[in-house]
């Protein structure tokens, strides 16, 4: 590991300027401003650098097989070199949980009763919220595992709703969870008291092996984890993709701000597809000074963040070696 | 079979504290009983509302509850002098 470490350090000053040192890196912002084709770009730089890389996409259309010109399973897959990549499909998650779920009821329920649990249980599968709250659980189970053995986690998220979703998540659900742990604990400790009342076998069910307790506080630990991960500035950082147009700036400024609340760092703004200089005509004149005030809006509105200017390519961005030209051709950041 | 002194008295101590506890707690028997089962309905409710119908915003991750808590609910419905589970959620009989 420590010459790997050694070797990452050495690659590092190869890396172009605009990339944080963070280990944890997220993509996010509005559909189709480029997250994919962003965060793939970093995730091959870092590659190249020597970094074992892997690359997330939690995004359910799924572009990042696409970009990549790979296809990519729910495991990570090695595309080339040190580069990693996977995609998370949250139907599939939410899918593999309730198996998960249903699973362990039969071992303790009575087989009167599967039919009428697994309908319950099919409900719960479709209620809102459950594909958030199972993609949630991977990505924090991914964290706390596999991901270790990685020196970048580059993550593609799904356009903003969700992924704020994601992240606000561990803070509403770690509060909720204490509540109910709470509540269980005082339940135990006067279950305790009325069942050592009735002889040795009711005093034998203490408040170390209720089950419902150890569950609960399983999942709140998780929950601490992940955001501990998530809020950690030296770790993880967000990064956000717009493009110098009305809607996404709007939606991107919410977006920072909601992350702002929830102590999430949020890193880098790039600005995708701005019209190069080289571009001419009356035409593309005309929409470079459309576009000149927008860009000037976003370096005003994150002023607190670096802002990266990505020009629009000639071509279309995908593969490996088309990944690697991007990053060449963007300037240093404007801030 | 040989049993020691010690824990010939440390069982009669117990017994005694027991006999104690048991003369204090009488009054309060009932009440004590009340108060447990109160909690328990309340977190049973908070845990799993979806088991009465209601909906619950976190149902999905209560769902590992559902083994040990399925089991409360069949005795919770039992003891509100209710034979079969009430329409609308769980029907656990």
């Amino acid at each position: 590991m420590a010459s790997s470490h050694g070797d990452a350090a050495r690659a590092r000053r190869r890396i172009p300027v605009l990339l944080s040192d963070a280990r944890i890196q997220f993509f996010g912002g509005k559909g189709g401003v480029g997250k994919t084709t962003l965060a793939a770009a970093h995730a091959v730089a870092f590659a190249d650098s020597g970094a074992r890389t892997l690359l997330i996409s939690t995004d359910p259309a799924h572009s990042t097989s696409d970009v990549l010109a790979t296809p990519l399973g729910a495991d990570p897959q090695q595309v080339e070199g040190p580069l990693w990549a996977m995609e998370i499909d949250p139907a599939h998650e939410a899918d593999r949980y309730v198996a998960d779920v249903k699973a362990r009821i039969q071992d303790t329920t009575p087989p009167r009763l599967w039919q009428e649990v697994e309908r319950q249980i099919d409900v719960a599968r479709v209620s809102p919220g459950a594909q958030e709250a199972a993609l949630f659980e991977r990505v924090a189970r991914l964290l706390e595992t596999e991901a270790a053995a990685y020196d970048r986690v580059i993550f593609d998220t799904a356009p903003t709703g969700q992924t704020l979703q994601l992240l606000s998540l561990p803070e509403m659900m770690q509060a909720w969870m204490a509540g109910l742990i709470g509540r269980r604990k005082k339940l135990n400790a006067i279950a305790k008291i009325w069942k050592g009342r009735r002889g040795p076998a009711g005093e034998a069910r203490g408040q170390a092996d209720d089950p419902v307790l150890a569950a609960l506080e399983a999942r709140h630990e998780r929950f601490v984890r992940a955001r501990a991960v998530l809020t950690d500035r030296a770790q993880t950082v967000f990064n956000f993709v717009v493009l110098p147009e009305q809607l996404p700036i709007l939606e991107t400024e919410r977006a920072v701000a909601t992350l702002d609340r929830y102590q999430v760092p949020v890193g880098t703004v790039f600005v995708n597809r701005v019209l190069p200089e080289r571009a001419e005509g009356a035409f593309l004149a005309q929409r470079r000074e459309r576009e000149h005030g927008y860009l000037e809006r976003i370096t005003k509105t994150f002023s607190t963040h670096p802002v990266v200017h990505v020009p629009l390519q000639g071509q279309d961005v995908v593969g490996l070696p088309a990944l690697r030209t991007l990053l060449t051709t963007i300037d240093p950041p404007s801030s | 079979m040989h049993v020691p002194a010690w824990r010939t008295l440390l069982g009669r101590l117990r017994s005694a504290w027991s006999l104690y506890d048991g003369i204090f707690l009488v009054p309060y028997r009932a009440e004590l009983h009340r108060e447990y089962l109160q909690r328990r309905d309340l977190f049973l409710l908070l845990g799993c509302s979806d088991l009465l119908g209601v909906p619950n915003p976190v149902a999905f991750y209560t769902l590992e509850l559902y083994p040990e808590l399925i089991e409360e609910f069949h005795e919770w419905h039992l003891r509100m002098g209710m034979p079969h589970a009430p329409d609308g959620g769980f029907r656990c009989c």
